[in-house]
């Protein structure tokens, strides 16, 4: 039987060197933001997005945003003469792998982050950005308290509470005479409680208080026990405030256990990657928007263009959108700062601080329309749309159709 | 009445899962005395196989993007054959996660790592291979079955019944093969004493490579069916089934066939009790009771008790 002994004289001080050598190795925290800025192979900016995991489904949308904004900044000539370099890193879906992305990005050294995808994984890796100093613009974090994280974290996704009770008013429109809502939402979800507050309030204020409301977890698949008693209770509204996957198969099940009733689904859902999972159950469900790619202004059109001759024609979500406006937003405040100071061998913390004031100060013309920021971060935009998925005849594909 | 019905219903459902993943499980630990935590990543591979077997494509994120075979098979067929390929991988995960560490004859927790690492790497390979989106098997996979049924006042979708039903045939197939066969006999000699059964005349070495190969053909067929009843929502989505099972593992006893699956339906029926409202604590209170149990017996529902000679 092995026996706990103290090491001998000489294996201790091994290990204590050994320590020294360790913690000497050690990078300090504030090392990035002392350094200069480095423009090698062009101005570095990062993302953190959720390419693997469940909310994987979200993350690819954002990537073809971000590569199409990259190509669309390089080709009208990048920042001032450079590229924008961009480089993007997996957060995977949940809060350790965004900050251990986070972490990296701003070790890197890039200048401004897009990302992370889901706000659940914001509230862990924005507070890290935030000691960092480091310019955070959030794509698709819609809950409460994003912006109020820090003066370092902005976003261009409109708040649930801006657009979640459009859908609720647009169901009550198609059948006025709505009575019994049965709401779901995932309980270990930042997104998914925040969005279900709205829900529920939008709800009560219409005269419609929940029959029942019940709680999932993000990773569940089963949701059998949940349904049957909701369906007991005869519900003829289903309220969701769920991500896609679990949310997809939420709808497949109540679909197939019999509910033939209206369905209106959070922001969680707001992605074609839907169609797959819940297939021809997707058919009619509600879906408030903050994008519409019936908007005709130059910026929407030229993003169309450029998104339909890379992806065969399809028509793009509002994930890509985002993103695509996100990167945006960094590249116009990058040029604006760059005609200030060059970037060239400047202080990295001190560029950081000035372009995340760049990035709030400006006016853009983007995909959503035109959008501006409060000073705590918080997108300004004019417009919102709710839309209903119509769903192929075959069940394989299908498209967001606005309502008007 | 009705209401009682359908928590009966749903509660058998998922238990049923639980019960044949957690057949797997107990399989291996019959014979070897360890956990093959590889078994939720072939439980995945089985989910996957059997969508590529359907005819479904991959999708545009993995290194085989397009791929799809010309003519889907049907259900039945596609499943079978995803189970025999789910076999011949878990024999491949023996001889290279667990063979080598039992010739050496190795302490059983270094072979409970190795799977662990093997795990992650078959893991890995899919997500390389298929990447990391979501595929949903095809609707109407089942043919003219309808899509739910009514029995009794209670609603239950139809593949829950399938399931139900295929734990059941399993559990009574593995259990004669078990009991009245030759090699379900030489499979018990070996767990008893793989050498004394050596010199017996038992192989003892194919005995286990067979023992695998069961316990992967069984997660291969679970995870085909449950693919089919909830999709496959990544190359994850095993793992949670993995952990549930080892649950229902401890619960009905290690290494007991029958504990396991009656494990596996009280689990599945205690998760069903809990009120709709606080079905987010289903887990908490599954394993609430799986603790408990454990107190009053430690050797689970239907385990032996451990004996010690002084």
């Amino acid at each position: 039987m092995p026996s706990l002994r103290w090491p001998d004289g000489s294996t201790t001080r091994a290990l204590l060197v050994a320590a020294l050598v360790a913690l000497a190795g050690c990078r300090s925290a504030d090392r990035g933001a002392t350094s200069a800025v480095k423009l090698d192979g062009g101005v570095p900016v990062g993302a953190v997005l959720a390419l693997t995991g469940n909310a994987n489904v979200y993350g690819q949308d954002q990537k073809v945003g971000l590569n199409l904004a990259q190509q669309e900044i390089n080709g009208a000539g990048g920042i001032a003469g450079r590229p924008l370099k961009l480089s993007i890193e997996d957060g995977g879906s949940d809060e350790a792998g965004a900050n251990a992305a986070m972490t990296l990005q701003i070790n890197r050294g890039v200048l401004a982050v897009v990302g992370p995808t889901l706000s659940q994984q914001a509230f862990s890796a924005d507070p890290i950005a935030q000691r960092r100093g480091m310019p955070v613009v959030g794509p698709s974090n819609t809950a409460t308290g994003i912006p109020e994280i820090g003066s370092f974290i902005s976003r261009v996704s409109a708040q649930s509470s801006e657009i979640a009770p459009l859908s609720i008013g647009m169901a009550l429109k198609l059948q006025p005479n709505l009575k019994r809502a049965a709401v779901f939402y995932a309980q270990d979800d930042a997104y998914g409680t925040a969005e279900t507050v709205i829900f529920q309030k939008a709800l009560a204020e219409k005269g419609l208080k929940p029959v029942t409301v019940q709680r999932t977890q993000i990773n569940d698949l089963d949701f059998q026990n949940q349904i049957t008693a909701a369906l007991n209770l005869k519900p003829d509204l289903v309220v969701l405030s769920l991500q896609a996957v679990d949310g997809g198969n939420l709808i497949r099940q109540l679909r197939e256990l019999g509910y033939r009733g209206l369905i209106v689904v959070g922001n969680g859902m707001n992605t074609p990657n839907i169609y797959p999972i819940c297939q021809r159950h997707c058919d009619g469900i509600l879906i408030a928007q903050a994008y519409s790619p019936e908007l005709a202004t130059p910026a929407n059109q030229a993003f169309i263009k450029r998104f339909q001759a890379s992806q065969g024609g399809a028509i793009p979500p509002q994930l890509t959108a985002q993103a695509y406006t996100a990167l945006q937003v960094i590249a116009e405040a990058l040029q604006r700062l760059e005609k200030r100071q060059p970037l060239a061998g400047a202080d990295l913390g001190q560029t950081r601080r000035s372009l995340m004031q760049e990035i709030l100060g400006g006016t853009y013309q983007t995909p959503l329309g035109e959008i501006r920021f409060t000073p705590e971060g918080e997108v300004i935009q004019k417009q919102f749309y709710v839309a209903r998925v119509k769903m192929n005849p075959t069940g394989n594909g299908g498209r967001f159709e606005l309502l008007p | 009445m009705d209401n009682l019905l359908q928590i009966l219903f749903n509660g058998l459902s998922v238990g049923a899962v639980y019960a044949l993943f957690a057949l797997g499980y107990t399989l291996v630990f019959s014979v070897l005395g360890v956990i093959n935590f590889a078994h939720g990543a072939v439980f995945t591979l089985g989910a996957y196989f059997t969508y590529l077997l359907l005819g479904g494509a991959v999708g545009s994120n993995g290194l085989l993007a397009g791929a799809q075979l010309p003519e889907g098979l049907p259900f039945w067929v596609a499943l079978v054959l995803a189970g025999l390929g789910c076999a011949l991988v878990s024999v491949g995960l023996e001889a290279v996660a667990f063979g080598p560490l039992r010739r050496r004859q190795a302490e059983p927790l270094l072979s409970l790592i190795t799977s662990l690492g093997a795990g992650v790497v078959l893991v890995n390979l899919i997500q390389i291979l298929m990447g990391a989106e979501g595929y949903a098997l095809p609707a109407g996979s089942l043919g003219q079955l309808p899509v739910t049924l009514e029995l009794g006042g209670a609603r239950v979708r139809t593949i829950q019944v399938v399931l139900m039903l295929v734990s059941a045939l399993v559990v009574v197939v593995l259990t004669l093969w078990l009991e009245r066969s030759r090699g379900g006999k030489a499979l018990q000699a070996v767990a008893e004493d793989a050498t004394t059964a050596r010199l017996l005349g038992i192989d003892s070495d194919a005995m286990i490579q067979l023992c695998f190969a069961v316990s992967g053909f069984l997660a291969g067929l679970s995870g085909g069916l449950v693919g089919l009843s909830l999709s496959i929502t990544g190359p994850y989505f095993g793992i949670g089934y993995g952990l549930e099972a080892l649950g229902v593992l401890v619960l009905g006893g290690l290494g007991s066939v029958p504990g396991a699956v009656l494990a596996g339906l009280i689990v599945g029926l205690a998760e069903a009790l809990v009120p709709g409202e606080w079905s987010g604590y289903k887990d908490a209170v599954a394993f609430a009771f799986l603790f408990g149990m454990l107190l009053l017996r430690p050797q689970g529902l239907l385990g032996r008790a451990v004996v010690t000679k002084v």
